[in-house]
């Protein structure tokens, strides 16, 4: 649902009238936002459309009839308003995320090419010394680390005693996701492990499992924030409680921690309070062994580990007898204080195992759910048990709207890969759901065959190149994404071409850093096609925009001979009016960009040989020399000669060499020379009488001395030749 | 990535931003602890764009001191030790007094502003300052070119400017770089360099020719620099990984540093794209011996494939950074040569710090 409301920067503070549309706070899923138009009420129309990505346009109208026109004010505003996801991340740490998945993911995809290349040779896997899963757990961990970091913020040389919990970055959902999928189908080395894996993971992101109801997580922050006041703090159930808690969900160093607060330990209590301190000390030993079936436990964690089943079942076997001959000593009695007697009896109740005890000790069913691992079946194994085992736990904790954290958990253990897939698009987005498709093929071929088959559905492509194309598509609308979407697109085999043409075709040219990244797209993909389009479409743009020279240049880049050709008419019109004149400098930057060789000018070749003319006519004029005045005969004719020179220059380039054809030392032409420049001549005096013929801006006996000269010179020429 | 040559790597830190970063300068700083740099940035999400000095201390975030809202998005931004040169995409230039002495100013306010129809028609390309020198000159699209006087120092607030020339856009000028206080060369389409004296105004004094690569395609100049000390030498990088010198003195020949389809001399170009910058690099390694005054400067230059490398004539090249994204820009700081500051494209900085 999205409702519109509109805000005035600083108006009236009763902006009762200022909504739009009425809307109700406490409708739930609402998301309001803010639009600073800016305009005056009232305003008569407001028109919503969709714009680039998933953004909305609304367009504001005031009424026409307004009559505070005078005061200059605009008749309305168009507006974007781009659609947040759910706030946990910003577009900035999205974009973030976008850019640093895309050389892990090119590493993958090469090394996937690569390793199918060795295949098809047929030669032995061994040649390759790692198993394709270690790939893909590189790149897991790759992309892992780009979500965020969970480590603690700061090293603590000296841990404050108060401390209960460990100062971090808040832990983001999608790392938590990604982590969990990395668990179940990348590692192969964690699936002896699965349940103490679960149990870290837990302890990671137990802050995430509900934002609304307790967890845990957020018992342990609240205790936190009140323990500075408390004085005796075995006085408080809250104590017991937390502690209760923490152990049932394996948090054992926090456990100890906690336990170790207990006003027992006091100096000036301890000769008076021995026995209670005992017991205290006896839990607080027994959880600091609790053996664990692991491959190893970090510097600072609690427990044994024990790698080995065989091993393992005989450790535990024996801490339990230890639990329970605890439970049953006979110091219990001589324990005056009830809490103390109560919680940590409690506490032991919860490491044998009792169901009740945990139940009431935890809040969601993950939580749950993790403490039969840790106390009641620590050997649980194969999917279908831990799914099962799920199930029970969310019988015995029902949620109202299960997290979509959760939704994923249950989707994993009921091995159905196209519900872990519609989890992963509805609660995380296109990125999850193309990235993450390489962790769910990693291993499972059942999976790579769903997800590798061509469906008549979806037209005849995979569901893998379909959600690649999804998640490129959300790149290309954005202006800082768009450049990466070929990466995702060029994976796609059946119709990822295709999209990259479309996308490289519709990006914008009037930045010529943009249009030059995107020429350089075009290149690294052969898209020479493409390119020339491109830069056909910026030639003109630049034209009709005034800049000639640039138009020019992209033209030529295009070899759009045609297109040139059309331009170079427009562009003699231009030359006609300020050519003639000595003002020739304007155009000698355009004159030589089109280079000596002019292959790509098409008719614009004339300018660069009308330059030629311009020059040794002037050197003609200063120095009068027979090199001086061959060099400008012979530019001349080639002008004469060549088709490209339009027809309406010919007379005034022959006025303009009037000098040349009546020097008087000797004749510069000879006789087919004269003759062809008198055909010319004769063709311009037919054309003349065509009604489109456009008259050159010259003194009117300019044709007749024209004739003249050309006349005198021929006389002379055959004088000469005789 | 790969980083050959040198016996030590360099230190390199990238600083993430949530803002495309369309240019990237050091300022000079009061102190070797405290360093400052001036971004111009471009935030997508709100659609504005912002001018802001920075103080740095990688690998900690940059902590802003200063901001100010332009116009438009920065074309170009050039700095000297005292002055800061900004020009925009809709054709305005602005001027910023950045001496040490005015660090602790909160507000960084323009001490002169040129706009107008008259000034520059759309972008403005390339704006350069000359240390000491109270004029900024200006290029544009429109084949303007502009000088932007600023008064003397020490009277900042009164300005003018005068044309030089103006093409009225039968060309398109991208490029442009101060050789002495009266001269600068401008760069442009099709590999064209030309070389002006404000002396002699209406007409540049000297032309390079862009068609020295005949037959193949032609580029564009996307950045000059010229050494001070050889102020006859000019440096030029463009398009397809091109970057070569223009030596005043032997007109039409170009000396090719690096770049694609010289054949003979280099059969495999560091890059093959776009090079966005140029600047001479005086920064001597420990090794090397005195540089003769005949050979042409080493010359760094980033590039849209991601390079940042040191090309050097006659020798092997150096990359200092290889970024899966372009590098869009990168400044050398005068004051220390070893560090240097690049944009990358995927809106962050990168400080690299040679041994």
């Amino acid at each position: 649902m999205l409702a519109v409301s509109s805000e005035f920067g600083g108006g009236t503070s009763d902006s009762v009238s200022g909504a739009l549309v009425p809307f109700l706070p406490c409708a739930e899923a609402s998301v309001v936002y803010p639009l600073h138009h800016g305009l005056k009420p009232p305003i008569s129309r407001v028109s919503i459309s969709w714009a680039r990505g998933s953004s909305l346009r609304i367009s504001l109208f005031k009424s026409s009839s307004s009559e505070s026109d005078a005061d200059g004010e605009v008749g309305g505003k168009v507006l974007e308003v781009r659609l947040g996801g759910d706030g946990e991340m910003s577009d900035a740490q999205w974009r973030r995320i976008a850019y640093g998945s895309v050389s892990p993911f090119a590493l993958l995809q090469s090394r996937k090419n690569s390793v199918a290349g060795f295949s098809k040779m047929q030669l032995s896997p061994s040649l390759y010394h790692l198993e394709w899963w270690e790939y893909v757990m590189e790149y897991s961990k790759d992309i892992d680390v780009l979500l965020g970091n969970s480590k603690p913020l700061t090293a603590r040389v000296i841990g404050d005693q108060q401390e209960i919990l460990k100062n971090r970055e808040a832990p983001t959902s999608v790392k938590a996701a990604w982590e969990l999928m990395e668990i179940f189908y990348a590692d192969k080395l964690s699936k002896a492990w699965l349940p103490e894996r679960l149990v870290d993971w837990l302890a990671d992101y137990d802050s995430l499992l509900s934002s609304t109801q307790t967890t845990v997580h957020s018992k342990l922050v609240e205790f936190q924030s009140q323990l500075i006041k408390l004085q005796i703090i075995e006085d408080e159930s809250t104590y017991w409680e937390v502690l209760a808690s923490a152990l049932a969900v394996g948090w054992l160093e926090i456990v100890v921690k906690l336990l170790r607060l207990h006003g027992s330990y006091h100096l000036d209590q301890i000769a008076k309070r021995e026995i209670e301190n005992g017991l205290v000390e006896a839990v607080a030993v027994l959880v600091s062994k609790m053996p664990r079936m692991r491959p190893e436990i970090e510097a600072g964690e609690l427990g044994e580990c024990f790698k080995a089943k065989p091993d393992f079942m005989k450790a535990w076997e024996r801490w339990r007898a230890q639990v329970t001959k605890l439970d049953s000593s006979a110091f219990w009695v001589q324990c005056t204080h009830r809490l103390t007697r109560g919680g940590l009896r409690n506490m032991l109740q919860i490491m044998l195992g009792n169901l009740n005890v945990l139940c009431s000790a935890t809040y969601h069913w993950i939580e749950l759910y993790i403490s039969h691992f840790l106390y009641i079946r620590p050997l649980t194994r194969g999917l279908e048990n831990m799914y099962n085992l799920a199930q029970k736990c969310l019988q015995l904790k029902p949620t109202s709207c299960p997290d979509k954290l959760a939704r994923l958990l249950i989707g994993i253990l009921g091995e159905n890969t196209e519900v872990v897939l519609a989890e992963c698009s509805r609660g995380f987005g296109p990125w999850m759901v193309s990235h993450a498709i390489e962790l769910l093929t990693a291993e499972s071929n059942q999976a790579g065959i769903l997800l590798h088959e061509e469906r008549h559905s979806l037209g005849e492509i995979s569901m893998e190149e379909l959600h690649r194309l999804i998640y490129a598509q959300v790149l290309s609308s954005h202006v800082l994404t768009w450049q990466i979407a070929p990466i995702y697109l060029a994976s796609c085999i059946k119709q990822g071409m295709g999209l990259l043409e479309i996308l490289l075709n519709r990006q914008p040219i009037q930045d010529s850093k943009i249009l030059l990244k995107n020429l350089e797209i075009c290149r690294l993909y052969d898209l020479d096609s493409v390119s020339t389009n491109i830069m056909k479409i910026a030639g003109v743009y630049h034209w009709k925009h005034g800049r000639k020279g640039s138009g020019v240049f992209w033209l030529q880049q295009a070899h759009d001979e045609r297109c040139l050709n059309r331009i170079a008419q427009q562009l003699f019109d231009y030359v006609g009016k300020s050519i003639s004149g000595e003002c020739f400098l304007q155009w000698e930057g355009l004159i030589e960009l089109l280079g000596s060789e002019s292959k790509h000018a098409g008719g614009l070749e004339f300018l660069h040989k009308y330059r030629d003319l311009k020059k040794s006519l002037q050197h003609f004029d200063h120095g009068k020399t027979v090199i001086a005045a061959q060099e400008a005969v012979e530019s001349l004719m080639s002008l004469m000669k060549n088709p490209s020179t339009p027809q309406r220059f010919w007379l005034p380039l022959l006025y303009d060499s009037l000098k040349l054809l009546s020097w008087r030392e000797q004749p510069l032409l000879n006789v087919s020379q004269t003759n062809l420049l008198l055909n010319k001549l004769q063709e311009l005096s037919m054309a003349r009488l065509r009604p489109d013929f456009v008259e050159a801006d010259l003194p009117p006996q300019a044709l007749n001395s024209v004739r003249l000269a050309l006349a005198t010179n021929l006389g002379r020429a055959i004088l000469e030749e005789k | 990535m790969a980083i050959t040559g040198l016996p030590k790597p360099p230190e390199i830190h990238r600083l993430t931003q949530s803002k495309y970063i369309d240019s990237v300068r050091w300022l000079p700083s009061v102190s070797p602890f405290q360093k400052h740099v001036i971004v111009a940035f471009f935030d997508v999400d709100t659609d504005t764009p912002s001018l802001e000095i920075h103080s740095l201390d990688p690998p900690k975030p940059l902590v802003p001191l200063s901001l100010w809202t332009p116009p438009s998005r920065i074309s170009s931004l050039k700095t000297t030790r005292s002055v800061a040169a900004a020009s925009t995409i809709s054709g305005s230039v602005h001027i910023f007094v950045t001496g040490v002495e005015r660090h602790d100013i909160s507000g960084l306010e323009p001490v002169f502003t040129v706009v107008g129809k008259e000034f520059h028609m759309g972008s403005v390309n390339g704006v350069d300052l000359m240390e000491g020198n109270s004029e900024c000159v200006s290029v544009g699209d429109d084949g303007r070119v502009n000088l932007v006087n600023f008064g003397v120092e020490g009277s900042f607030g009164k300005g003018s400017y005068r044309k030089v020339f103006d093409g009225n856009g039968l060309v398109s000028y991208t490029a442009v770089k101060w050789a002495s206080p009266s001269e600068f060369v401008t760069g442009g389409y099709g590999f064209g360099l030309q070389w002006w004296d404000i002396r002699r105004p209406g007409e540049a004094v000297g032309q390079f020719k862009g068609n020295w690569n005949h037959g193949k395609t032609s580029g564009i100049i996307h950045s000059i620099d010229i050494h001070p000390s050889r102020k006859h030498t000019c440096l030029a990088g463009g398009s397809t990984g091109t970057v070569f010198a223009w030596d005043l003195r032997s007109q039409q020949q170009p000396i090719i540093l690096s770049g694609v389809g010289t054949g003979e001399t280099m059969t495999h170009p560091l890059s093959e794209s776009e090079v966005w910058e140029v600047q001479c690099d005086c920064y001597i390694k420990s090794s090397s011996r005195g540089l003769s005054s005949s050979r042409i400067l080493p010359a760094m230059f980033c590039s849209e494939d991601g390079i940042l490398a040191v090309v050097e004539q006659g020798e092997e090249p150096t990359e200092l950074l290889a970024e899966p994204c372009a590098i869009n820009s990168f400044d050398i700081d005068l004051q220390n040569p070893s560090d240097i500051i690049c944009s990358l494209e995927w809106e962050s900085i990168a400080i690299v710090s040679r041994p």
